[in-house]
C-alpha cells in the first residue's frame, strides 16, 4: 500500500462554488497564474480569501492543496519525510510538493504563522526559478507550469512578531480584500444562507457596518462577512434574530462588557 | 368551610406557630397580632424564612428591636425586595450597634424614606455607569464621531450630546436605562438626518420668536425622526413607540399631529419641510414633550456649528489645494514650477448613486473630469460636511488659492531662531525632512538637540503607584503570564520527551545509512524576548493639563511592567519649535537602569511647544537602530497630528512623519502609534500603516490601555 496522506485528484473542486466578485480580481488572478506568478492574499477574517481561491481552483481547472499554517508547521512538513515501513523507508511528499509535482495550487493559509524557516522553501519557489529543493531526497523539483501558489496573510495582526518579510512580500502578486460593500453583502448573505428574508438580509448587513464603525473605538475588528452569514444562518433555523446576532457576532468579536452591551443594542436597534 | 378558606386558616395557624418560634412570645389572636399573622400569611414563604432568619439573628442582640422587625418586615416587603429588606435591616444594626436601640427603632420605622431612597438608586440610571455604553453605542449608529457628557438639559450642539446626570422616570432599573439609550438616539437622529442643516439654523434664529418656533419645530422634527428611524432602524423604532408616551391621551395629542404632518413621514421630507409646516402648527396647542425628547438650544447648536463649518471650509480648502498641486505635479512631471497658477484644473463632486439615507452618502471627487482618489480624511470631512448643509456647497469646492500652501518654510522658520539657543545649537545633529510637495528630501534641513529632562517633583511616583495599586498588580501579573508562557520545542538535544518525528527521520536516515541525528526530544521552554523598545512622548503644548499627567502614569506603570519583563527600554520626549529649534528629551537611554533619578525625569515631563515629528523617529530611530536586539519597536505616545511652524502640517507634516517611519521599517524597526486624538483614524493608517496604532478613547484609560498595548504587540 503506498503511503501517501492526501491524494490530489479528490481536491479538484467540481462543483462551482459561490463567490460573489467585488472587482477585478478573478482576471488578475488568472492572469498572474496563466504568467506562473505566485500571489499573496490581504485582508480582514472573514472576507472571502479562501472561498476565492476556491473559487479559482474550480474556475482554472486545477485541484488545490489547503494548508492552515500554525507556529508548529516547519519546512519539512510543506516538502515531506522519510517513513519507516518494515525496516524500509518510504518518502512521503508534503504538500507543497505533492502539490508542485501534480500542478496545483497550493494555498498556504495565515502564512505568517508558520516557522521562519518555511520560507527557505518558499522563496525558490516563487520567483522565475520555480524550483523546490528537496534535500532529503537531493532532488530539485521544477514546478510544471499549472503549478500556482496562494498565500494568505492578515494585515489586522498586531503582533510585531508576526509580519511578514519583505524578501518574502515582494515575490507575490498581492490582492487586496475587504468586506464587500452593503448591496453585494446582502446579496451573499442571502446566498449562503438560503430562506433569509431580503429584508432580514439587509438589516444584518446594517448591522454588520455598525459594528465596523466601533472598529479601532474599542473593537478590534467589525464583524466580519462569515459571522454575518452564521447569524444569518441561525435565523433561517428560527433562532431571534437579535440571540443570533449576540451569540453569532457579538459575543464572537469582544468580552468587553461595555462595548458587548453597545454590540446588543446596536443589534436591537436594527431587527 | 370551603377549600380555600380551609387553606388559609391552616396556612394562618403555621404563620403563628412560626411567628411564636421565632419571636419567643405569644402572638394575640386579636387585634395587632391578628393583623400581623395574616400580612405574614400573604408573604412567600421564602420571604416569611427570610424574616425568621433575621429575627433570629437580631434577638441575640436585642429581643425587642427583633420584634419591631417583625413588625415592620411585612410592609417593608410591599415596598422593596429582599436585598432592599436586608439593607434596611442591616442599616438599623449598625445604628444599634454605634448609638443604641432608640436609633436603631427610629431607623426600622422610617421605612418610607429607606425605601423611596432604596428605589431612587436601585432603579436609577445614572450617566456615569452608561457613558461608555453610550459612546461606544452612538459612534457604531454612525456618523460624525458625538462626544457624550452630562448637562442639566438634554440636547444637542451637533458635536455633544448633553444628557441628565441620571435617569428615574420608571420604577424598573431596565426601563431607565432604556430611556437614556432613546435619549440618546433621538439626539444622535438630529445629527444623522439633518435636523441641523446650516438652512435650517440660519431660518430658525432669524425668526421673530425662536422660543415658540423651536418649540414646534422640535416637535415636528420629532415626527420626521421617528419615520426616518422606522425606515432604517425598525428595532429602535419599535423601542421609541412604547416609551415615548406618558398616557394615552399624549399618545392621541401626537397622533393628530402626525396625521396633519403626514408630509414629514415621507422618505424625502427634510428638515426644511419641517421649518414650512411650523406657520400651520404655531397656533395650535403644544403635546407634551415625548419621553425621550430633549430641549433645543439654537445658539449652543449656531455656535458649535458656525465654528466647525468655519473649520471645515478650511480644511477643505487646504485638502483640495494639497490634492491639487500633488495632481499638478504628478502631470507636470517634476517642474520646480509650483507657484505658476496657471492652468489649474477644477475640482467636482459627483453622488455615488448608492447613496443611503441621512448622512451616509457616497462621493465621487474627479479633477478636471478623471476621477481622483480621495483620502480618508477628505472622506471623512465630506461626510461631516454633508451632515451640515445636506449637499457640499460649491464655496467649498471653489475658490482654491494655490499659493496658500505650503507656506514658505524657509523664512518663517529662519526668523524663528532667537541668539538665546544659539549655545546649545553648537552641537545640534542635522537630520534631513522629506518635502512631499518636492518629492524631495531637504537637506540638512532639522537642526536636533538632546536636552535631560529637568527632574520633577518627586511625590507624582508615588502616588501614581499608590493610585494604580491593583491594576499594577494585573499587569504586573499578565506580563509575568508572557514571560512564563512556555512553548514545546522541537528537535532537542536533551529534553522531558521523544520526539517521535525526530525519531522517525533519524530512524529512516539510520535505515539509508546516513548519520542520526542527535536533536531527538522535546522541551518545554521559555522563549527568550530579544526585544528594544523606543518610547517617544510627545511632550508638545496641547498635551497640557490631563493628556501630560495620563502620559506620565502610563510611563510610570508600564516602566515597572517592564521591569519584570526584562526588554530593554528607552523613553524619549519630543517637542521644538520650527526646524531650527526641535528638540529631543531624555528621560532614560537603553543603558541606564530604572532609577530613582529616571522615575524622577518621568514626573517632570512637561508639555513644551510643537510636535515636529519626522525628525525626532529619525533621531529616536537612529538611536534604536544602535541598540543590538532582534526585535526593535518604536512606540509613539502622541495627542495628535504633526504640526510645528513654518509649513510642518496638515499633510506637509503627514507626509514627513510617513516618509521618516517608513525609512525606520526598512531598517527593520517597527513602529507603533498610540494616541488619544479621536480624528487620528483619518490620518494614522496612511502614517504607521492599517494595524499599528490604537486610538485610546479616554485619557483615564491611558496607563491600562499602554500597558496592554504593549504586551499584545510583543506577544
Amino acid at each position: 500500500m503506498p503511503i501517501q496522506a492526501i491524494r490530489t485528484e479528490e481536491n479538484l473542486v467540481t462543483e462551482e462554488p459561490y463567490y460573489e466578485p467585488v472587482g477585478d480580481e478573478i482576471e488578475v488572478y488568472a492572469a498572474a497564474y496563466r504568467n506562473q506568478l505566485p500571489i499573496l492574499l490581504k485582508g480582514p477574517t472573514g472576507c472571502g480569501k479562501t472561498r476565492f481561491v476556491e473559487y479559482m481552483s474550480w474556475h482554472l481547472q486545477r485541484p488545490m492543496i489547503t494548508v492552515a499554517c500554525h507556529d508548529d508547521l516547519t519546512a519539512s512538513d510543506l516538502v515531506g519525510r522519510f517513513l519507516v515501513k518494515g525496516g524500509e523507508t518510504v518518502w512521503v511528499d508534503g504538500p507543497l510538493t505533492r502539490a508542485a509535482r501534480n500542478g496545483c495550487i497550493c494555498y498556504l493559509d495565515e502564512i505568517v504563522e508558520a516557522r521562519k524557516d518555511t520560507s527557505v522553501v518558499i522563496h525558490p519557489l516563487c520567483d522565475n526559478r520555480r524550483l523546490l529543493p528537496i534535500d532529503k531526497l537531493g532532488e530539485l523539483l521544477q514546478a510544471p507550469d499549472e503549478f500556482c501558489l496562494t498565500i494568505s496573510y492578515n494585515p489586522g495582526y498586531q503582533s510585531v512578531l508576526k509580519d511578514l518579510k519583505q524578501s518574502t512580500r515582494q515575490r507575490f502578486v498581492a490582492l487586496e480584500f475587504d468586506y464587500p460593500n452593503a448591496e453585494k453583502e446582502q446579496l451573499i448573505v442571502e446566498k449562503e444562507a438560503p430562506g433569509i428574508e431580503s429584508a432580514v438580509a439587509k438589516h444584518l448587513v446594517k448591522f454588520g457596518t455598525m459594528t465596523r464603525n466601533l472598529k479601532g473605538g474599542g473593537l478590534d475588528e467589525g464583524a466580519s462577512t462569515r459571522l454575518l452569514v452564521n447569524a444569518a444562518k441561525l435565523i433561517v433555523a428560527g433562532i431571534n434574530p437579535v440571540v443570533a446576532t449576540d451569540t453569532a457576532v457579538a459575543l464572537a468579536l469582544t468580552d468587553d462588557t461595555d462595548m458587548l452591551k453597545a454590540v446588543h443594542e446596536l443589534s436591537r436597534s436594527v431587527f | 368551610m370551603s377549600d380555600e378558606s380551609r387553606q388559609n386558616f391552616l396556612n394562618k395557624i403555621r404563620v403563628q406557630k412560626d411567628l411564636e418560634q421565632a419571636t419567643g412570645s405569644v402572638i394575640e389572636r386579636h387585634g395587632r397580632g391578628a393583623e400581623l399573622v395574616s400580612k405574614f400569611a400573604a408573604l412567600d414563604r421564602v420571604d416569611q424564612d427570610f424574616i425568621y432568619h433575621w429575627a433570629g439573628i437580631v434577638s441575640e442582640s436585642n429581643e425587642e428591636l427583633a420584634g419591631h422587625f417583625v413588625n415592620r418586615a411585612p410592609s417593608a416587603f410591599e415596598s422593596m425586595d429582599q436585598a432592599g429588606v436586608e439593607a434596611w435591616l442591616i442599616a438599623a444594626m449598625d445604628q444599634f450597634d454605634n448609638q443604641g436601640l432608640g436609633t436603631a427603632i427610629e431607623a426600622l420605622e422610617n421605612l418610607q424614606d429607606f425605601s423611596a431612597n432604596y428605589a431612587l438608586r436601585h432603579t436609577s440610571c445614572l450617566f456615569e455607569s452608561v457613558a461608555t455604553f453610550l459612546q461606544h453605542f452612538v459612534k457604531g449608529l454612525g456618523g460624525r464621531e458625538l462626544q457624550i457628557a452630562s448637562d442639566r438639559d438634554t440636547y444637542t450642539d451637533t458635536e455633544k450630546l448633553f444628557l441628565p446626570d441620571s435617569c428615574n422616570e420608571h420604577s424598573e432599573y431596565d426601563l431607565n436605562f432604556s430611556l437614556f439609550k432613546l435619549t440618546a438616539v433621538h439626539l444622535w437622529a438630529q445629527s444623522w438626518y439633518g435636523t441641523w442643516r446650516y438652512q435650517v439654523v440660519e431660518r430658525l434664529i432669524r425668526s421673530e420668536d425662536p422660543g415658540a418656533i423651536t418649540a414646534v419645530f422640535n416637535r415636528l422634527e420629532c415626527i420626521r425622526l421617528d419615520a426616518c428611524i422606522a425606515r432604517d432602524l425598525p428595532g429602535l423604532h419599535r423601542q421609541l413607540e412604547s416609551a415615548a408616551y406618558r398616557s394615552e391621551e399624549h399618545r392621541f395629542a401626537w397622533q393628530e399631529w402626525r396625521d396633519d404632518a403626514f408630509l414629514l413621514t415621507g422618505s424625502s421630507a427634510s428638515a426644511l419641510d419641517s421649518v414650512a409646516l411650523i406657520a400651520d402648527f404655531i397656533s395650535r396647542p403644544l403635546p407634551a414633550l415625548k419621553r425621550y425628547q430633549g430641549d433645543v438650544h439654537l445658539l449652543a447648536v449656531r455656535d458649535a456649528m458656525f465654528a466647525r463649518v468655519e473649520r471645515e471650509k478650511a480644511a477643505m480648502k487646504q485638502a483640495l489645494a494639497e490634492l491639487q498641486k500633488a495632481l499638478e505635479q504628478a502631470t507636470e512631471g517634476d517642474s520646480d514650477d509650483t507657484s505658476n497658477p496657471k492652468n489649474l484644473g477644477e475640482f467636482s463632486l459627483t453622488e455615488d448613486g448608492e447613496s443611503g439615507s441621512g448622512g451616509d452618502v457616497q462621493f465621487e471627487l474627479s479633477y478636471d473630469g478623471e476621477p481622483v482618489e480621495m483620502t480618508p480624511e477628505l472622506e471623512a470631512l465630506l461626510g461631516s460636511i454633508m451632515q451640515d448643509f445636506g449637499e457640499v456647497p460649491d464655496d467649498h469646492m471653489a475658490g482654491i488659492n494655490p499659493s496658500m500652501y505650503p507656506e514658505d518654510l524657509e523664512s518663517d522658520g529662519a526668523g524663528q531662531l532667537g541668539a538665546t539657543q544659539g549655545d546649545e545649537l553648537s552641537d545640534a545633529i542635522t537630520y534631513r525632512e522629506w518635502d512631499y510637495t518636492r518629492q524631495r528630501f531637504r537637506d540638512a534641513y532639522c537642526l536636533l538637540s538632546e536636552f535631560d529632562v529637568p527632574t520633577g517633583e518627586s511625590g507624582f511616583v508615588e502616588a501614581t503607584l499608590e493610585k494604580y495599586q491593583g491594576l499594577l498588580k494585573s499587569i504586573k501579573k499578565t506580563f509575568e503570564a508572557v514571560l512564563g508562557e512556555s512553548k514545546l520545542q522541537r528537535r532537542q538535544s536533551q529534553g522531558d520527551d521523544i520526539d517521535i518525528d525526530a525519531l522517525v527521520e533519524a530512524h529512516a536516515d539510520f535505515a539509508r545509512g546516513h548519520e542520526m541525528s542527535e536533536y531527538l526530544y522535546t522541551q518545554y521552554r521559555n522563549v527568550e524576548r530579544n526585544i528594544a523598545v523606543m518610547f517617544m512622548v510627545d511632550m508638545s503644548g496641547s498635551t497640557l493639563g490631563w493628556v501630560n499627567e495620563a502620559e506620565r502614569e502610563s510611563l510610570i506603570l508600564l516602566c515597572e511592567a517592564l521591569e519584570t519583563l526584562g526588554d530593554r527600554y528607552a523613553i524619549y520626549g519630543f517637542s521644538g519649535r520650527t526646524n531650527k529649534r526641535c528638540e529631543i528629551y531624555r528621560v532614560k537611554r537603553f543603558d541606564e537602569s530604572y532609577t530613582g533619578e529616571v522615575r524622577e525625569r518621568i514626573s517632570g515631563i512637561r508639555p513644551k511647544s510643537y510636535t515636529r515629528m519626522g525628525v525626532a523617529i529619525r533621531h529616536l530611530g537612529h538611536l534604536l537602530n544602535m541598540t543590538r536586539a532582534r526585535t526593535k519597536i518604536l512606540i509613539t505616545l502622541s495627542d495628535g497630528r504633526p504640526e510645528d511652524y513654518g509649513g510642518y502640517k496638515g499633510r506637509y507634516g503627514i507626509e514627513d512623519t510617513r516618509h521618516a517611519l517608513l525609512e525606520l521599517r526598512r531598517d527593520g524597526v517597527h513602529s507603533f502609534c498610540i494616541t488619544i486624538d479621536k480624528e487620528a483614524q483619518d490620518y494614522l493608517p496612511h502614517m504607521y500603516g492599517p494595524a499599528n496604532y490604537a486610538v485610546i478613547d479616554e485619557v483615564k484609560k491611558l496607563p491600562l490601555k499602554v500597558a496592554d498595548i504593549y504586551r499584545r504587540l510583543t506577544t
